[in-house]
């Protein structure tokens, strides 16, 4: 199933792309304009992904690939208790992301680092002594490894 | 040849140099021996610390951690029987029944040795190879470097992952996303369809970023995967084991027997210079080798040295053998190479057949750097291992969390942009998914970055002559594409075979 799923998206990105490599700006008389490259690449990557489809489509009528079994509720049961980690870490991964620019580069980090950490692993009040000082350690080393030997500035939120 | 290594000696030996060299191989160790972090995923958060450095001392600094990494998973395989890369697989089948039985010791030096002797066997192949390949392709136009990265990209989908047609998608997939941005010949922008995230195209580091270290590090936290962790954790207390290294001895072991070391070498640096077929092949291949040649095939798995030897000999000379299209061709061999090249790039050096004649002291350098973290690996194995035993204690849900922090650091330190962070989860999605199903990861990284160079050369080509048969009628360029016909069919009857047989 998921790989029918990410032919298609494939297979629609290679279509988005395809019909909107015309009309850039040609410069002179060269043979393959801006758009001709992309386009011969999708084309090709649109057969390589329809004949994948067709091989899976087959395989799945014939019954060799193990289809979806059980019923939904199940699935998503499983699917819960399998990725239950995967998939908050990713969200909190996001947050994180944001909240750079509006808490600043340091306390969200040190906040990401806790949070995670508590998340994954055992939420007892020595795990928060621990991940607190990793965390707080960890990204003010990190901040003024990078400000002072590579002169980067990381963004400092709207806030402070 | 001669003047290329009295320019990389000078550049190397200063004092600032063999130290980065030193923290690159003690990282690319630790990287190596933990489960789960793998040594492309150090080589990639290595390359934003290297920005601020010149090309010389970043180029050492990432050798240093390949040629570290690649003997770091011996320490876990020998002593609690998990790969803590793919590529030390086949030294548990001797390395830890060894440890078993009670010489730990003497395992963990003999695979220390193998690995030294290898890089070194594997450097003098470089070195050797590297500049006839280099002065043969002097010879190449455009028609033949675009025919080379289609054979190249060809190769990798067929080595890596589950069948070729997903390894094809895979690389064809970098290729097109590569286009997204400003177009490599004329400028213009491409395909940014004014979202701003775009305009400046996906950038290399993203993908790496998003795709090798984001994507791994959420599939290691899916329950089955950290209920395995766990389980292992628990079976060995790897603090308890005692051991106590011989150097020495074990040097004379391993010497004594030069043909199995040559041997796995040799495989190793074969298989390293495919593209695609990297570490993770050879020491299965090696090991193979050797316990077929053997005159003692049959205590093979119960700790034989030649075991150990030939699986470490393999992995490690990879990296001698992963340099020579890297260097001669400027085409990487696998993501580690791809790494180094885009961090030749970033320093503005244009790798390609060329780099030997117009970067003397940048090639020169590779290849110095790349005997001097031999040396290094061999003195900080033996003098730290007990501290580098120590790193597997690190709980992964302390790993994880600080490495996502790194990875969002390398990311945001590479342009100072914070849309770069949005585009990595976008790709770090995509690339849990793909490795999810089964789609090789390394062609899209090769993809990403042979698109722009496989670009250029068309259009360079059909500029000089719009005559596309010349593909087909040039012979080198010819011999390219037949060789990558053959990869396919070759690939595909082999599946079929591996279907009928079942």
């Amino acid at each position: 199933m998921g790989e029918i799923v990410i032919g298609i998206l494939i297979i629609l990105l290679c279509l988005l792309l395809y019909f909107n490599s015309d009309g850039f700006p040609q410069i002179n008389e060269t043979h393959l304009d801006p758009g001709s490259y992309p386009r011969l690449v999708a084309s090709i990557l649109f057969i390589l992904c329809l004949l994948l489809l067709i091989q899976k489509v087959r395989n799945m009528i014939s019954g060799r690939d193990e289809r979806i079994r059980g019923n939904f509720r199940d699935n998503l049961n499983y699917i819960w208790t399998e990725y239950r980690l995967v998939i908050i870490t990713f969200a909190v991964l996001v947050l994180y992301i944001v909240f750079i620019t509006i808490l600043g580069f340091i306390i969200s980090s040190i906040l990401f680092i806790v949070a995670t950490a508590l998340i994954i692993g055992p939420k007892k009040k020595k795990d928060i002594v621990i991940a607190g000082t990793v965390s707080v350690m960890v990204t003010l080393g990190l901040y003024f490894f990078f400000e002072t030997a590579l002169n980067v500035r990381f963004p400092n939120g709207l806030l402070f | 040849m001669l003047e290329l290594f009295v320019q990389g000696t000078a550049e190397i030996f200063q004092f600032h140099i063999l130290i980065i060299i030193l923290l690159g191989v003690v990282a690319g160790i630790v990287a190596g021996l933990i489960p789960g972090f793998s040594v492309t995923m150090a080589i990639v958060l290595t390359l934003p610390l290297t920005f601020g450095m010149d090309p010389v001392g970043g180029i050492a600094a990432m050798i240093g951690v390949l040629v570290g990494g690649m003997s770091g998973g011996l320490i876990t395989a020998t002593l609690l029987g998990i790969p803590g890369t793919p590529s030390a697989v086949a030294t548990t089948f001797d390395a830890y029944p060894m440890a078993r039985k009670g010489q730990p010791g003497k395992a963990l030096s003999i695979g220390i040795w193998a690995s030294f002797l290898s890089s070194i066997v594997s450097f003098f192949i470089l070195i050797t190879i590297a500049p006839q390949i280099a002065s043969f392709a002097l010879m190449f136009g455009p028609w033949e470097m675009f025919s080379l990265i289609v054979a190249a990209l060809t190769i990798i989908a067929g080595v890596t992952g589950e069948s070729i047609l997903k390894g094809l998608i895979a690389g064809v997939f970098g290729l097109l996303i590569a286009t997204i941005g400003a177009d490599p010949i004329v400028g213009v922008s491409r395909f940014s369809f004014d979202i701003q995230m775009l305009r400046a195209g996906i950038p290399f580091l993203v993908v790496l970023i998003g795709m090798f270290a984001i994507s791994r590090l959420l599939n290691s936290i899916e329950r089955t995967e950290l209920e395995k962790d766990h389980k292992k954790k628990q079976e060995d207390k790897i603090k308890d084991i005692k051991f106590i290294l011989k150097p020495k001895e074990t040097l004379i072991n391993v010497v004594k027997r030069p043909l199995n070391l040559i041997r796995s070498s040799v495989i190793g640096a074969v298989i390293g210079a495919i593209p695609g077929a990297g570490g993770s092949i050879a020491n299965i291949i090696a090991y193979d080798q050797a316990k077929k040649w053997s005159k003692e095939s049959k205590k093979f798995g119960e700790g034989h040295e030649e075991g150990i030897v030939a699986s470490e000999a393999g992995n490690n000379s990879t990296v001698g053998g992963d340099l020579i299209p890297t260097l001669a061709l400027g085409i990487p061999g696998s993501a580690v190479t791809a790494v180094l090249l885009s961090a030749l790039m970033i320093h503005g050096i244009n790798p390609g057949p060329l780099l030997m004649t117009n970067e003397p002291s940048i090639a020169g350098s590779i290849f110095i750097a790349f005997l001097v973290a031999s040396f290094f690996m061999l003195i900080t194995q033996f003098l730290g291992i007990r501290f580098f035993v120590r790193v597997t204690e690190i709980p992964t849900h302390i790993l994880v969390p600080v490495i996502l922090m790194l990875c969002v650091i390398g990311t945001y330190v590479l342009n100072n942009r914070v849309t770069d962070l949005y585009l990595l989860l976008i790709v770090g999605v995509v690339g849990y998914f793909f490795a999810k199903y089964k789609f090789a990861l390394a062609p899209v990284i090769i993809g990403v970055i042979l698109g722009p160079i496989a670009e250029v050369n068309l259009r360079r080509a059909f500029m000089a002559n719009p005559d596309w048969t010349l593909f087909f009628s040039r012979p080198i360029s010819l011999t390219f594409l037949i060789l990558a016909v053959l990869m396919i069919l070759f690939t595909v009857w082999q599946t079929r075979r591996v279907n009928a047989q079942t």
